[in-house]
Parts: C-alpha cells; structure tokens; sequence
C-alpha cells in the first residue's frame, strides 16, 4: 500500500463539564472513616475483610455490609520501586508502589510507600499511614505508607 | 423453531432526580433484587447477565459493564453489553430474549439504567467532536422540528401534545416508581408552562432521572417453576437506519414501520389496534404518542393525533397508550426502553397494579433511540404460544 504523508486531519478538542459520583453506604462509610483517620473493610461471605471495602460479594454477588476497622499497621505483600517520580506521582522523591495489607484485613490495598531507598523495602516489611493534616474523605488522605520502625517522628529521613 | 421465553421476574428502582442514597451498582442492585424476588431466583440461577445503558459519557463511568460485573454476580458468566442509544433498554432485553430463545440459557438476567444526576446527559449530546457530525441542541432541539413537520403534514391540532403530556401525567400517580408526579395537573398546567423547544412545552418533557430495571427471563422448562406467572415472549424485532442520510423520513421512519410489521408478523396480528390490549410508547416527548401511533400502524398516517384527541389512548381507552406515566414521568435514559418492556409485561400478568388495564392479555413494548434511527419492540402475552 502506498503510504500517505500530508493528509491526516488533525484538530484540538477540549471538553469539560462536572461528573459527580454517589458513593453508596459501604464505599461511604470507607471514606467517612477517611476524614476520622480511621481504616475500615467489610466482611465478605468467607469471612475475609476486604479493604477498601466492595458492596457485593465477590464470590456469590450478595449484598455485604457488615463494617470491620482494620490496621491502622499492615504488611507490604509485593512493591515496585519508583527513581524518578512524574509530576503526579504522591510523593516528590523516590518511592515505591505497594500492595499493603492492613492488619485484620484479608485484602491488599495499592498505596505509596516512602522508604527513602529501594534497599529500606522489602516484602513482608510493617508500615503505617502518613495522614495528611486534614483529612476530606478521599484516599489522598493518607499521603503515604512509612515504614513502622522507622521511629516516632514520620519526617525523619 | 425458536424456544419459548417468559418473563419471570421484573424490578424497578424508585426513580428519581437524584438518587444519591445509593452507588451506581447499588441502583441497579434495588432493580435486580426486586426482579429475582418477584421470579423467586438467586444469582445461583442465573445462566447469564445483559447489561444495557445510553453513552458512557453521560456519567463519564466509561465501560461500566467491567467494574458492575461483581455486583450483578457474572463473574464466572458470560456477560455482554448491549448499545443502541435511547433504545438500548429494548435491545438490551431482545438480545437476552435471543439468548433463551436459541436455547443457549434458562435463565437470563438482564438489566439497563441511567445514572443522570453523576452526569449531564444534554451536554453529552451537544458535545462537537471533530470531524463528526453534531447534535449540538440535545435531544429537544433535535426532535422539535420532527414534530412541527408532523403539525404541518398531519393539521393535526395544536394542542395534541398538551393533550398527551395530560394523560400520562394523569397516569404517573398511579404507579408507585415514577419520578415525576404532579397528582394535580391540569390542562391549564400544562398549556401554561414555558416553551423549550418549540412546539415542546416544559411539561410535555421527559424528565432527567436516576432509575434501573431488571428481568429475569426464561425458558419454557424454568418459567414453569416461577414464583407468579410469566408474561410470554410472542415476538420480537428490531430495526436500525442511518442518522443522516437526506432521503429518510424522520417523521415516520421506515425502520419504525418494518420494525412493527415484522413484529406483528412474528406475533400473528393482523390488525394490532384491535389485537392488542394496551402498549408502552417510547414517548420523551408528547407529541412523539400520535407520531408512533402512525409509525405502529395503531392509525393511519397523518391521523395518529385523533387517538389523543378522542381519548384512545388513555387508561379507560380502546388502546392505552403508557398507562405507567410513560418517559414523560420517568426516564432514566438507558432503561426507559427497559421500563417499556417490562410494563408491558406486567400488564399481561395481571400485576400493574392501579395503572392495571383490565384484562390486558396481550401487550406491546417498544424503544427508539439515537436520531430516530433504532427501534427496538417485543409482543408480550399471557398466553404460552
């Protein structure tokens, strides 16, 4: 096939206009817990604590709404080491993406962990959440995992 | 020789402007718990889920079917979408109708909904991608010249569309989930409220709502074991054609007339105004009721309007017409045909409740969507055929 050079049609195409989201009883009470920089799952048939929370059980599609607060501690399950974080990445210095499962949770949850190099993670390592000064119901209240032993100050490098 | 398909199972959500007490799953989750407490089934009986909805864009929720495939049990299932615009409520049920008729399944759920409130479905609309043709006014501003074109060709009187949006906001208090109910309107009301779209009056529209609905449809061997009694499938069609192409006639599409023709074919019906008890009309807009009369062959073209005018088509009338309220009192977009599908159902079960017609035995349901181009319809009788 001949190939073409000059034709292609090319225009910009800028589209805004506000989405809102109702979140729901379960994922609701997820968020609420948010803002009291408090962590809750809800029980699923098998007795797993799923977090964050789902409104149906995954196995059998029944409805689930018995709330458990979990953590606030939990465990990396597997993590991906990030040296050159973009402009949107949560944290401004290398990090690393984790799985964390929160202790009494059956479930992981994807979050960033500030570790300070690649050599501070390791899988099966405790961490805790950094929460953000004042929470608004959104997951970017945690700002981040830290790892537990790091000591009692969460900005000591 | 197709196999037979009832219906066993109907659900709607209250619907709404705004139904911010519930998810997205969790809306439609009130119309399939209702559906499977009607049918008397579990998601363990359940073979396959059809899902159906208007454009993403409208909730901004792109691909919803991936992320609503846990709420509505399909995991380990084949699971499709269906999208047809404004029709696809009716579409949505045909494809699942085909699914037991082809004797793949016994029971399938299927289920259509819109979300408005997350979204705003006019901007939707008027959105100019470029490179394509645009709407660029919603849906009003789109219909309303279809609707003057008919006024001209038909003289049909100028306040047939006053006329329809009366009845069937006469008829909306009698149904327990319709979203708009004035239980006082009047003529006056009607005839008084601001013009949008020329001819199209503020009360003569279709309201923007949150809502679902649900079915559960089934073979001849599981309909026998459901927990009231089914409405059987006697027909059903579809038929499409191009939005823009200068040769249609929008007014009274040829897809619309097919459509009904094959319909009534597949039925055995041989004069539909007389054979059948009642219908539920695609109607966002009031005038669309004399429009589709003609469109159905319930009256001959450039007459539909003397069914309004004579009160044909009211509840008490030789044919009602949307005895539930119709889209003029609820309309979540994606399910609006659902609704239309599923209150024909009900009707020849004998479960519509105060909008009931009185010993509807056969009854029709029928879509329209995009630039009315799709048109979806299904014959619906108490009768196992």
């Amino acid at each position: 096939m001949a190939e073409t050079t000059s034709t292609r049609l090319t225009a910009a195409h800028v589209l805004e206009y506000p989405y809102r989201r109702s979140v729901g009883p379960v994922l609701g009470a997820f968020f609420t817990g948010l803002t009291e920089r408090r962590l809750v799952g809800v029980r699923a048939r098998d007795g797993r604590v799923l977090v964050p929370p789902v409104e149906y059980d995954p196995e059998s599609g029944e409805a689930i709404g018995e709330m458990v607060e979990v953590g606030p501690g939990g465990v990396v399950t597997t993590w991906a080491w990030v040296e050159k974080p973009r402009p949107k990445h949560p944290l401004d210095r290398p990090f690393a993406w984790a799985l964390v499962r929160l202790d009494g949770a059956g479930s992981a949850m994807l979050h960033a962990v500030d570790a300070g190099s690649a050599a501070g993670m390791r899988t099966g390592m405790r961490v805790r959440p950094r929460w953000k000064a004042e929470p608004e119901g959104n997951i970017h209240d945690i700002v981040c995992f830290e790892p537990e032993a790091r000591g009692t100050d969460p900005e000591t490098p | 020789m197709a196999e037979r398909c009832a219906v066993i199972g109907i659900g709607q959500t209250k619907h709404d402007v705004k139904r911010t007490d519930v998810s997205l799953p969790g809306l439609l989750r009130e119309a399939v718990d209702r559906a499977f407490a009607d049918a008397g089934v579990g998601w363990r009986d359940i073979d396959a889920v059809v899902i159906g909805k208007a454009p993403d864009m409208f909730e901004g929720t792109m691909m919803p079917e991936l992320y609503l495939a846990d709420a509505l049990g399909a995991a380990g299932k084949p699971m499709l979408r269906v999208h047809t615009a404004g029709s696809v409520g009716g579409s949505t049920a045909i494809v699942a109708a085909q699914l037991v008729q082809a004797g793949i399944h016994e029971r399938v759920l299927t289920v259509a909904y819109e979300k408005q409130s997350e979204g705003n479905a006019m901007w939707a609309l008027t959105v100019r991608i470029p490179f394509q043709q645009a709407i660029v006014a919603g849906a009003g501003g789109y219909f309303a010249p279809l609707i003057r074109a008919y006024m001209r060709r038909s003289g049909a009187p100028e306040d047939t569309g006053v006329r329809v949006a009366l009845k069937d906001r006469q008829n909306a208090p009698k149904n327990p989930y319709s979203h708009l109910v004035f239980p006082d309107v009047t003529y006056e009301m009607i005839e008084g409220s601001p013009m949008l779209w020329d001819p199209i009056r503020y009360m003569e529209t279709c309201p923007s709502s949150d809502g679902a609905c649900a079915m559960v449809l089934a073979s001849d061997a599981a309909a026998k074991k459901a927990r009231h009694a089914p409405a059987w499938v006697h027909g059903t069609a579809m038929r499409s054609e191009p939005t823009m192409f200068a040769g249609r006639d929008l007014v009274n599409p040829r897809a619309g007339r097919d459509c009904a023709a094959e319909l009534y074919r597949k039925a055995g019906i041989a004069n539909p105004r007389k054979e059948l008890d009642c219908a539920e009309v695609y109607v966002p807009f009031s005038w669309f009721e004399p429009m589709w009369m003609e469109n159905l062959g319930f009256a001959p073209e450039g007459e539909g309007w003397k069914m309004t005018q004579e009160g044909a088509t009211a509840l008490g009338g030789d044919m009602p017409i949307n005895a539930s309220g119709g889209v003029l009192s609820s309309n979540p977009i994606g399910a609006s045909g659902m609704i239309r599908f599923a209150e024909a159902a009900l009707q020849v079960r004998g479960l519509a409740g105060e909008h009931q017609v009185p010993g509807a035995k056969r009854a029709l349901g029928h879509a329209y969507g995009g630039g009315s181009q799709f048109f979806a319809m299904w014959i619906v009788g108490s009768a196992r055929p």
